[in-house]
């Protein structure tokens, strides 16, 4: 007797970047169950496959979101597109369903017109997640300043919001 | 692959708490980060005492912090008051007896109730 509920079907959302990647774990609409950012050093996309595998025998995620990298707005660098590519493998292999959410629909879940700033981004989530990342959304970058580390984690909640906004419109 | 529960939620709301695992050990009482780790990571189940100390750490009860645990044993309790309801109704049904088979049957539903009310 082992029924699934709706509610706690859990989301687990990367986000890969230079350092590694950010993630984070939605269960239900409201409840995030983790959050963070692997740095790996060395050979990045092995050492980042290995961190993603972990995380998906740990939390057993229902779905993984990841941004699609087929359209014009996704700007990261070839390593990136393969390691994404490498955890779409990876989460098939474990039988974990993958959804692919290009920057456009996940914006228009959080901009009416579907145009803002990553920062604004990571204000709205922190405003709905305030317990859990009031205190960590990184200051606004200035021109002179490469992006904070910690923008990763509000990419990948962006996307686990998105997909569960998506899925539930 | 298919997702219920976790079995608990401390790290969850150890982050919440912006809290370090070393903090966290400090205020069970124990050593090292270390034992909390495992608590985190399901390799270990802990004591009532332990239990006790997250709920007072994280303001919330047990049975949410270990919601998986919780939710495991309750469906075991559930699926026991069931078969001791059977093995009581062989038996004369006096008021007492009624009494009791009355309160076996509500534990058996309460756990069905709840997985009715979840799906």
């Amino acid at each position: 007797m082992n029924r699934i509920n709706e509610n706690h079907i859990r989301v687990l959302a990367i986000a890969p970047s230079t350092r590694g990647f950010g993630f984070a774990v939605l269960e239900g609409q409201e409840t995030l169950v983790d959050w963070g950012v692997k740095s790996v050093k060395g050979d990045k996309n092995t050492r980042s496959l290995a961190k993603v595998g972990e995380l998906i025998t740990h939390y057993r995620p229902g779905v993984l979101v990841l941004q699609d990298d087929s359209t014009k707005h996704y700007r990261h660098s070839a390593r990136i597109r393969e390691l994404g590519r490498q955890v779409i493998a990876l989460a098939s292999s474990r039988n974990v369903k993958v959804a692919l959410l290009s920057r456009e629909q996940v914006w228009r879940v959080f901009f009416a017109n579907g145009r803002g700033t990553k920062h604004t981004l990571a204000e709205i989530l922190a405003k709905r997640f305030p317990e859990e990342l009031g205190f960590r959304l990184p200051p606004r970058r200035r021109p002179w300043m490469s992006e904070d580390y910690r923008m990763d984690i509000f990419v990948a909640l962006a996307l686990a919001v998105a997909f569960r906004l998506h899925k539930g419109s | 692959m298919t997702s219920t529960q976790l079995p608990n939620y401390l790290r969850a709301n150890r982050k919440r708490l912006g809290l370090s695992q070393d903090d966290v050990a400090f205020l069970l009482g124990t050593q090292s980060g270390a034992k909390v780790c495992r608590y985190e990571r399901l390799v270990r189940e802990p004591s009532l005492q332990t239990a006790f100390a997250f709920e007072a750490i994280f303001q919330k009860p047990a049975r949410e912090l270990f919601g998986g645990l919780y939710q495991r044993i309750e469906q075991e309790v559930a699926a026991r008051a069931k078969a001791l309801t059977f093995k009581t109704d062989l038996r004369n049904p006096d008021r007492q007896t009624a009494h009791k088979r009355q309160a076996l049957i509500d534990i058996a539903a309460l756990n069905s109730k709840k997985l009715l009310k979840q799906s």
